[in-house]
């Protein structure tokens, strides 16, 4: 520009021309740049106020609940407690049958899997009806624990249609939601009930990724069901047994709330605790927020126990295959 | 599988689907009986619809009131999830920025934190700021649980848009907060159906976050309007069970039209994690 200004010589019009290009350049130019400033700065404004939300009411309370767990409960409220609620959990009687029922849940997992595996097995292999089964099966996975509750709190009671029809084949009433040897096998049953139309619909999405060339040459080489299931269905859904092992688990300990709340609340006698509705009793009935915190701290580490042991069984199996 | 052993499994399959249906069936005819009908025999089909046990439960219990709770909280909930969920998963899936990697990563590990893990301390956190019992606490709390889930599966599906789209619409002249609202919306239209139908279902079934975090009985939800039927109907199952009914025939609406959908989200995760 400089050079153009002490130059006599340069036509005007031209210089004119060119300066004023020059600073509409330069205009276009600064507002790219304020654009480049606030554009550099888009991804965080559009995602701040998830990792806000997430942070303070997910990340946030995790610690602050870890930190509760260490702390006491009434006149101790606030001060430094060691590890005196974890001691008390596992001295409480509803605690230890809260976490037997884990195992129980943990020994039954299988069954969990292997229901809706060979379900979805026969669906792929499409039975007749496939479709409607399909429908049907996975129609009670969308209800809340809670109307599935309601629906089983009155097809189990004593003088319910479950009973009514035992007592036509011939067998005794069985005190379904009363007697504590049976109520958890119930809840449980209903739990399965409630939830196997969900790994079903995983395992069909499993299915439609599986090379169905492997499948017709199994057949070809006459390899029976059974042998087909085993050697070509099971390694090549390895990685959707997994998750389906895993959300199964994830699943049970934490999305009986509603199943126990509506038909047990927690008995008879305790029998049908689970530590999450212990976390609710002991916050929300008993006023010890510190030891649902040191429950709630233990069922964490349950989770990530269960889970990471899960994925490295798997794995391995997954090799020796 | 031969013919013949297909029919064969296929019986057994049959009986499950109506043990399956059959709990369902059973409700909603007790709902249509009176409560004499009920007494005298619980099974046969009810031969007059009586709908004033709908009614009944509809005006009186105060499911009317449960029904609307539900009805605001959910879809303003849903609405957010969808909206931050989707700005975010654009900004991890099609912006490249320092800590990207970590974020997505961050917010994985709060999918995997169970609400019954810091439900102690976020009542807390919710009481300390004035939220707990207010609508808009319990929306703020359903858009903390499902943000991660949402946030994941809107970045997976922006995965799957090609880069050249975005790219396209820069050159334009589009801003990032235009090639948001232009071009990543309207592509993320199959996925924002699927998971705002999943986020729907989660918030709606939901019975432990709404009790924990809406104390007062004119606040229920819903879900917990059912479980307070239970107390208070124990001596009149039809009422009773036409509160469930009530309860469950938006859900069976949503799935007679939107199953595949739903389907569609519940696998989203299982094929690529």
């Amino acid at each position: 520009m400089s050079t153009r200004n002490t130059s006599p010589t340069v036509r005007p019009e031209i210089s004119g021309r060119a300066a004023a290009g020059g600073t509409k350049e330069r205009s276009r130019h600064g507002a790219a740049r304020r654009r480049g400033r606030s554009e550099r700065f888009a991804p965080y404004v559009l995602i701040a106020p998830a990792v806000l939300i997430i942070v303070a009411l997910r990340l946030y309370p995790l610690a602050l609940g870890v930190n509760f767990s260490f702390t006491g409960d009434g006149d101790a409220n606030g001060t430094a407690v060691g590890f005196a609620n974890y001691l008390e959990l596992l001295d409480d009687p509803l605690f230890q049958t809260a976490l037997g029922n884990v195992g129980l849940l943990v020994l039954l997992l299988p069954v969990a899997v292997a229901i809706p595996g060979l379900l979805a097995t026969f669906i792929f292999l499409k039975v007749p009806g496939h479709r409607f089964f399909r429908s049907v099966y996975f129609f009670p996975a969308v209800l809340s624990p809670v109307i599935v509750g309601a629906i089983f709190n009155l097809m189990l009671a004593f003088d319910g249609p479950l009973n009514e029809f035992l007592g036509v084949i011939g067998l005794g009433p069985v005190d379904w939601l009363g007697d504590p040897g049976v109520a958890k096998f119930a809840v449980v049953g209903v739990q399965i009930w409630a939830t196997f139309g969900m790994a079903l619909v995983v395992f069909l999405a499993g299915f439609a990724t599986l090379d169905a060339s492997l499948l017709d040459a199994a057949r070809v080489d006459g390899a029976s069901l059974r042998q087909s299931i085993w050697h070509v269905i099971i390694p090549s859904l390895s990685q959707t047994i997994q998750f389906v092992f895993v959300t199964t688990m994830i699943g049970m300990l934490t999305s009986m709330f509603g199943l126990l709340y509506v038909m047990t609340s927690g008995g008879p006698e305790g029998s049908t605790y689970l530590p999450e509705y212990y976390i609710w009793i002991q916050q929300g009935q008993m006023n010890r927020p510190a030891l649902a915190s040191a429950a709630s701290t233990v069922l964490f580490l349950i989770m990530l126990v269960v889970g990471l042991l899960q994925i490295s069984v798997l794995r391995r199996a997954g090799r020796e295959d | 599988m031969r013919r013949v052993a297909k029919w064969v499994v296929a019986v057994p399959m049959a009986i499950l689907a109506l043990a399956t249906i059959y709990p369902l069936i059973f409700t909603a005819n007790v709902a249509m009986k009176t409560r004499r009908e009920y007494v005298l025999d619980r099974f046969s089909l009810t031969d007059t619809l009586h709908w004033d046990n709908i009614a009944a439960a509809w005006n009186s219990v105060g499911m009317a009131r449960y029904f609307a709770n539900s009805l605001l909280v959910v879809g303003t909930s849903v609405f957010l999830l969808l909206w931050l969920g989707s700005m975010a998963g654009f900004a991890l899936s099609r912006l490249p920025f320092r800590g990207s990697k970590a974020l997505f990563i961050g917010c994985l590990a709060a999918l995997f934190i169970p609400f019954q893990v810091i439900m102690v301390p976020l009542s807390r956190v919710m009481a300390d700021t004035g939220l707990i019992d207010t609508y808009p606490g319990l929306v703020l709390a359903y858009v903390a649980q499902f943000l991660p889930f949402t946030v994941f599966l809107m970045t997976s599906y922006y995965r799957s848009v090609p880069r050249e789209i975005v790219d396209a619409a820069r050159i334009d002249g589009n801003t990032v907060y235009g090639v948001y609202r232009r071009i990543m919306v309207p592509i993320g239209r199959p996925a924002l159906l699927s998971v705002g139908i999943l986020d729907a279902l989660f918030c709606w079934n939901d019975v432990l976050i709404a009790l924990l975090m809406m104390p007062s009985a004119d606040h229920r939800t819903l879900m917990v309007g059912v479980t307070s039927l239970r107390g208070q109907y124990t001596d009149n199952i039809p009422t009773f069970a036409s509160g469930v009914l009530i309860a469950a025939v938006p859900v069976l609406l949503v799935y007679l039209f939107l199953q595949r959908q739903i389907a569609d989200g519940v696998t989203a995760g299982s094929t690529k994690g």
